[in-house]
């Protein structure tokens, strides 16, 4: 795969709307990005408006057009300063260094993958159920959340798969009452599966890595580190493998969950 | 009535394009064709950056500090961002200096820009070692000494803080090179001028100043510190007041060249480190937020020059009028 040099695209915030409990997808022009990202990989944003908060924020691309040149991220908004991201306005402007990182791949072979995202990490999932859908390969989706309220991707996945994708909530609000690793597990234990994605809480990814392993599935996994540079040079977002220390944000944030010492 | 229009005067150059700016600078026989280089540990070796800019336009590259096997770093998380800044406790993660030759050192190999190597040790042997391994090494144009890493255990900070340690790692060092030599002080003193003086005297051709501010943050709803080690460095502009008063009291204490850092952001705080004693800056968290900030530094300190009519930087060292 070429590697496409990075970028810090200067950007136009085309929407930035609330859709769910704290969660919100802002729509990018962002044109260079927007043209080489992938699923999986990611945006550090530069947010001029947090005052005293100098650090950029990453988000991984949850949908894009390329030929309209638009990037969209979702986010949720944790204490003041990502409530003052959700305060930005149509016209705004933002900036991103991109695109960057591994994203998910497709192993050579599959035939049957699942996809779980807990909490906002069912947005960086949602082109790689569309690339698998798109190559022909059976994708089961399987997304968690707190409540029904925060099932933000829902009706993007249920547009995307022709029906609605599994859900769990803590609550009982919708689906399963509980969390995403029990419809995860019975999918896992029902059927043969040679891929599994999961991005979301480190537990949950930890879990549904041991799943995998145990069913013989290869399995990737999203993860998140706090980051300073986010272009491989500061060392603040090391992730532990077997290899060593590797940086979240360039050696991935997808790895396979078999390199992870969690 | 027609106002009069003022003359322009020598000190209003700002729109003359071909007012010429000398930026080279010398640091303690380090030539530098602008005053800018960069904070070791904030830019890897400069490959991450080049994707933005050619990192030939630096007065110099410092890479991140090197040992003599390599260093796996503290626990996660590393960071924490406060207010106007961050504290980092990375802890001098690096592979050994034999990969820094293998990779980063080739990488650099041919390009227009002087390599400094930050150089760390848990002991003034090490110090010494890693600077034998690459003193036959001709891509390397000098070293930074780092005796005041806050995030390690053993060696770091201790070495800096104390002055009969800093002048046996540093004497120790100088025996080891007549390159030029820059002993990286920590601001974690109380009188950071005898530190510098220390240093002076025991062969340093340079000092640079400040390294990060021992500093910690608490996460109050978890009850827990936001960084595994505890505490960290705190750098950014939160500690450029800090570092403009250290650089200036150092500035009046020795005469060798300092190399000024702290929360350079743009050109106006590298002039304000200049006129407080820096003969040269450092850009180091800036560099996460804005990955062409080098470059915005360099253009911005010769704007600044134009714009006064200042035509060598080198007036700029010291220059403040108190």
């Amino acid at each position: 795969m070429a590697i496409v040099p990075l970028i810090n695209e200067q950007e136009r915030i085309l929407k930035n709307e609330c859709v769910g409990e704290n969660l919100y997808i802002m729509r990018l022009s962002s044109p260079i990005i927007a043209a080489s990202i992938t699923a999986g990989q990611f945006i550090h944003m530069r947010i001029s408006c947090m005052e005293g908060h100098i650090l950029r924020r990453p988000f991984s691309v949850y949908d894009l057009s390329s030929p309209c040149g638009t990037v969209d991220i979702m986010y949720q908004t944790v204490g003041c300063n990502s409530s003052r991201m959700a305060e930005l306005e149509i016209g705004d402007h933002v900036e991103s260094i991109g695109p960057i990182g591994n994203g998910w791949y497709i192993p050579s072979g599959c035939s049957r993958a699942l996809l779980v995202g807990g909490g906002v990490g069912a947005a960086p999932l949602f082109m790689h159920a569309r690339n698998l859908l798109e190559a022909g390969i059976e994708t089961d989706v399987v997304l968690g959340a707190r409540t029904a309220g925060a099932l933000a991707a829902f009706d993007r996945y249920a547009a995307l798969l022709g029906h609605d994708p599994l859900v769990a909530t803590d609550d009982g609000s919708l689906g399963h009452h509980g969390f995403c690793t029990d419809p995860a597990g019975k999918l896992l234990g029902s059927h043969v599966y040679d891929h599994v994605a999961c991005c979301g809480p480190e537990p949950l990814m930890r879990i549904i890595a041991g799943m995998a392993h145990e069913a013989h599935a290869e399995c990737q996994v999203s993860l998140e580190r706090r980051m300073a540079c986010g272009v491989g040079a500061c060392l603040s977002c090391v992730v532990d493998t077997p290899m060593g220390k590797r940086r979240a944000c360039v050696d991935g944030p997808v790895f396979d969950a078999e390199e992870v010492i969690w | 009535m027609a106002a009069e229009i003022p003359a322009p005067s020598s000190a209003d150059c700002g729109n003359a394009v071909d007012f010429f700016v000398n930026m080279k600078v010398d640091l303690g026989g380090l030539s530098m064709k602008n005053p800018v280089t960069v904070a070791s540990g904030t830019f890897a070796a400069g490959r991450e950056y080049n994707d933005f800019f050619s990192i030939d336009r630096l007065g110099a590259i410092t890479t991140k500090g090197v040992s003599l096997h390599g260093w796996e770093g503290n626990e996660s998380p590393r960071i924490a961002e406060t207010p106007s800044g961050m504290l980092n406790s990375i802890g001098l993660q690096n592979p050994g200096v034999e990969v820094l030759r293998a990779k980063d050192l080739a990488w650099l190999e041919g390009r227009d820009v002087p390599v400094i190597v930050n150089v760390s040790g848990h002991s003034a042997d090490e110090y010494v070692q890693v600077i034998e391994a690459l003193e036959e090494d001709s891509r390397v144009d000098a070293y930074e000494i780092n005796i005041s890493c806050p995030n390690v255990d053993e060696g770091g900070m201790t070495f800096g803080t104390h002055i009969p340690s800093v002048e046996s790692v540093v004497a120790c060092c100088r025996a080891a090179t007549k390159r030029p030599m820059i002993v990286k002080l920590s601001p974690n003193v109380t009188d950071i001028a005898e530190i510098a003086r220390a240093a002076e005297s025991s062969g340093a051709d340079a000092v640079s100043l400040i390294n990060t501010v021992l500093g910690m943050a608490i996460n109050a709803r978890t009850r827990r510190p936001e960084l595994a080690r505890v505490v960290g460095g705190l750098s950014g502009p939160a500690v450029k007041p800090i570092a403009l008063r250290m650089v200036w009291e150092v500035h009046r204490a020795v005469c060798i060249p300092i190399l000024g850092m702290g929360g350079i952001m743009d050109g106006q705080d590298a002039i304000e480190f200049m006129l407080a004693g820096a003969t040269a800056v450092a850009v180091g968290t800036a560099n996460f937020v804005n990955p062409t900030a080098c470059v915005d530094v360099i253009e911005g300190i010769e704007y600044y020059c134009r714009q006064q009519g200042v035509s060598d930087v080198k007036d700029l060292i010291g220059g403040l009028q108190c």
